[in-house]
């Protein structure tokens, strides 16, 4: 690993700000991570965050999300960790933009786009809080972007 | 992971609960946690072995007591466990030899609803340090660490002597390594994390720094941080009104956890309830809510 960076912040809408300045500031100068995958990642992570804030907390103070960003030569592992109400995970394996549309309801593009630009994404309940883990491959030998 | 963002309904027991233990469930997945009720539902001399590992050896023998026989030199018993059949509650106390005004370390834990483990109480007391009878009000009555009634007079001068909310004697200094043994304990019944709610602003930010995050009320921290700021509406209504609300109480943790004790929470419509927070096991959250704060 090259690099692991941990940022803590309540779970409202004023953290993401901080959330995205994580990201861009750990990703700055790394081997292989070019501003796009650094966007894809802050949107994501936008994105999943938004939805932690919306339900997972809802309905009580917030507590806390833990971002921690693993950086490896090939790939970079992005692990968002909540305590609150874990989601329900599904067999499914992709949200599907058809059935989205046809819903006819505002949400569901995030967890699609999230879908689209991550290479892997895995989601885990434990005592331990709820896990989200996104993994963005990266492109090998691209040293021209440090 | 998901498709649709839909809340469980009925969050899973951590643990299933068989109630009594056996050597086949222990020989099975040594990942899946075991509960107090288990550890409580053995024979005594069991238990006790297991709730050894919940006490620092290095804290017992700093007041020459064993730290396997639990006795100190003249042979007389300092340390104490409930731990009842059937029941997922423990505690643990251990006294100095010869000290009557209480026991210097008292910790409960207890199994949660889901199977989980909350840490009910920590009372980390120096026996060297004087006594304030913040626990007891004028009339005698019990006072549950000012959260039921208050010795104002007392309070106030526990505050002047440096102490926080909720402490009748100066703090040991031992809740890293107390925190830490737990941790360890609680590892080996395989458990991943566990719970508190902080009686105090005080202790909140003290388990902070021991690595906790929040389930409930990290928002709350956060106002509680803006609104102590020069300008903000918790550092105006430390006014002098009270012995407890003086200018400058803004600048340090005891302060503002006197000032909070004392109700201040009202000028920003809240309060001090309801926080829970969580430690992972062997992993430090990095949580901190008043990043210059001087205890």
């Amino acid at each position: 690993m090259i690099e692991h960076c941990q940022i803590a912040r309540a779970a409202e809408f004023e953290s993401l700000s901080d959330f995205r300045d994580f990201i861009k500031t750990t990703c700055a100068g790394q081997a292989g991570i070019d501003d796009q995958t650094c966007y894809d990642l802050q949107l994501a992570v936008d994105e999943a965050c938004t939805n932690i804030i919306t339900h997972g907390y809802a309905g009580m103070n917030p507590g806390t999300i833990i971002l921690s960003m693993e950086i490896f030569s090939d790939q970079v592992r992005l692990t968002i960790t909540d305590f609150g109400q874990p989601f329900e995970p599904s067999e499914t394996p992709a949200p599907d933009l058809q059935a989205i549309m046809e819903d006819q309801e505002d949400s569901g593009f995030g967890l699609f786009f999230i879908y689209q630009t991550m290479d892997d994404i895995q989601y885990q309940t434990s005592e331990a809080g709820n896990q989200l883990v996104f993994i963005k491959k990266l492109l090998p030998g691209d040293e021209s972007q440090t | 992971m998901f498709r649709y963002l839909r809340l469980k309904n009925r969050p899973e027991k951590i643990v299933p609960d068989f109630g009594v233990l056996t050597t086949e469930q222990l020989a099975r997945n040594p990942d899946t946690p075991l509960t107090l009720r288990q550890i409580n539902n053995l024979p005594e001399n069991v238990k006790k072995r297991a709730y050894r590992n919940l006490l620092s050896p290095n804290l017992l023998t700093k007041f020459n007591i064993h730290p396997i026989t639990w006795k100190d030199a003249h042979g007389e018993q300092c340390v104490a466990i409930k731990a009842e059949p059937e029941s997922g509650v423990v505690e643990i106390s251990a006294h100095k030899p010869g000290d009557s005004k209480g026991a210097f370390f008292t910790l409960e834990i207890a199994d949660n609803t889901f199977n989980g483990i909350d840490l009910n109480l920590l009372l980390l007391n120096d026996p060297q340090g004087p006594y304030f009878q913040t626990d007891v009000d004028e009339d005698g009555q019990a006072t549950l660490f000012g959260s039921l009634h208050r010795n104002l007079e007392e309070e106030q001068r526990a505050f002047q002597a440096g102490l926080a909310p909720g402490q009748v004697r100066p703090s040991l200094g031992a809740s890293k390594i107390t925190l830490q043994q737990l941790e360890v304990f609680l590892a080996t019944l395989g458990h991943q994390a566990y719970f508190l709610e902080p009686l105090t602003y005080a202790s909140a930010w003290i388990f902070e720094r021991r690595g906790f995050a929040y389930v409930r009320g990290h928002q709350l921290m956060d106002e509680i941080q803006a609104q102590f700021q020069p300008g903000g509406r918790l550092q105006q209504a430390l006014d002098s009104s009270t012995p407890f609300r003086q200018p400058k109480q803004n600048c340090s943790v005891r302060g503002r956890a006197w000032a909070i004790h004392d109700g201040i929470l009202e000028a920003i419509d809240a309060r001090w309830n309801n926080l829970r927070m969580v430690k992972q096991i062997g992993r430090h959250a990095g949580v901190n809510t008043f990043p210059e704060g001087i205890y």
